[in-house]
């Protein structure tokens, strides 16, 4: 397989704004210099991990994201026995996500792409975080590995440059971040113009309830947290979803983030195996 | 039970005049796997904006009240034939085959046949 992720087209260099943030690239160094000397171990801080192998990313997690059990169980594709047996079971010996293929529950693809898919997601909020005064993860653990084990490493400048159009994506979109972390409110059928959203914006329309931020509604639908951003960024375009004022009080923004306890659960377990 | 390289690299083998094969997540854009392609061919690039072909005809449907789900989109060039097969199984919603033949080698019918056996080979 060829480098599978997009590169940076003139096309979408162009639209790059002046909005786009210097926040989102700070870690980044870190980030190079870790690829650069192929290390091994969890980059990590309050907005989330990225897991590197010989210098390439074989996991991201961040607070925000619906992980790969929950995306996998959410849908229905697997009960949440069969993923916690999995994770119980393979998770000990890091090779949690080759088990679920092993006992016939996921087929090889099925779990490359839900991986990548899940990876790309929750690598987006680590490196581009939702709360501008957090900043890319820079505190290195090394050796430290994640328990579903290696399944397809990702480069780490394939990585960034997917971010990076992540970025520009949202940007074109509708150029308003302040939808990203507030309640999306739909707007009232009486103010609406012109036809109804597409069938995934139906979704996130029909999860929108005043009180949920786009992430929320992600959670809620089990599906990737950057293409319901995007979701909320062409609704707003569209005029179907409110777009708060920048200047509005800060709302009630995702739950708090969980990352440094589970980063040191890891810790104190692989300590403890270490034993 | 075949992982998406294989997936890719079946579509290019058994698949008469294909040029380049991607499969793509259409909630981003970003191709998880590409397989062929040239400097004339860019996949990712074809990726992101085939993602927008896909976004309109579901927009179109939306609009016109089709209750249906899209099997797959052909578009015919001159020299070339594009085939985008939306992946509907269990696990696959949101993704796409994207498919590039050349138009003097390839039999469509069969190619179409072929694309739909790799999609099952998938399981996803």
């Amino acid at each position: 397989m060829t480098g599978g992720i997009p590169g940076i087209s003139a096309a979408s260099t162009a639209s790059a704004t002046a909005t786009a943030t210097a926040t989102a690239t700070a870690g980044i160094p870190t980030l190079d210099r870790l690829a650069a000397e192929g290390a091994t171990g969890a980059l990590h801080g309050c907005v989330g991990a990225l897991y590197l192998t010989d210098g390439a990313v074989v996991h991201a997690e961040s607070p925000v994201v619906p992980d790969m059990g929950w995306r996998l169980t959410a849908g229905g594709r697997l009960s949440p026995e069969a993923w916690e047996e999995a994770v119980a079971e393979g998770g000990p010996g890091y090779r949690a996500g080759n088990l679920l293929v092993e006992r016939g529950r996921l087929s090889r693809g099925e779990l490359e792409l839900c991986h990548l898919s899940a990876l790309f997601d929750a690598a987006y909020f680590v490196l581009s975080p939702l709360d501008r005064s957090q900043h890319a993860p820079d505190r290195f653990l090394g050796e430290a590995r994640h328990w579903l084990g290696p399944i397809r490493p990702v480069p780490v400048p394939v990585l960034q440059r997917e971010v990076g159009r992540r970025r520009r994506l949202l940007e074109r979109a509708w150029p308003c971040p302040e939808v990203d972390a507030a309640p999306v409110v739909p707007v009232s059928d009486g103010d609406r113009g012109g036809p109804g959203p597409a069938s995934g914006r139906q979704a996130v329309l029909a999860a929108a309830d005043g009180v949920r931020t786009p992430v929320q509604i992600a959670r809620a639908l089990g599906r990737s947290a950057f293409a319901t951003l995007l979701d909320v960024r062409r609704l707003a375009a569209a005029g179907l979803v409110r777009t708060p004022r920048a200047d509005a009080p800060a709302l009630p923004g995702p739950p708090p983030p969980t990352a440094p306890e589970i980063s040191l659960l890891y810790r104190i377990r692989d300590a403890l195996e270490a034993l | 039970m075949t992982n998406t390289e294989t997936a890719l690299k079946d579509a290019m083998s058994s698949i008469e005049g294909a040029l380049g094969a991607a499969l793509v997540d259409y909630g981003s854009g970003m191709a998880l796997g590409t397989l062929g392609g040239s400097q004339s061919l860019d996949l990712n690039v074809a990726a992101a904006g085939n993602t927008d072909v896909v976004r309109a005809k579901l927009r179109t449907m939306e609009m016109l009240n089709i209750q249906d789900s899209i099997e797959d989109i052909l578009i015919t060039l001159s020299g070339q034939y594009h085939l985008i097969r939306l992946l509907t199984g269990r696990g696959g919603s949101g993704l796409f085959l994207y498919l590039v033949l050349d138009a003097r080698r390839a039999n469509l019918a069969m190619a179409r046949h072929q694309l739909k056996r790799i999609e099952a080979e998938l399981e996803v």
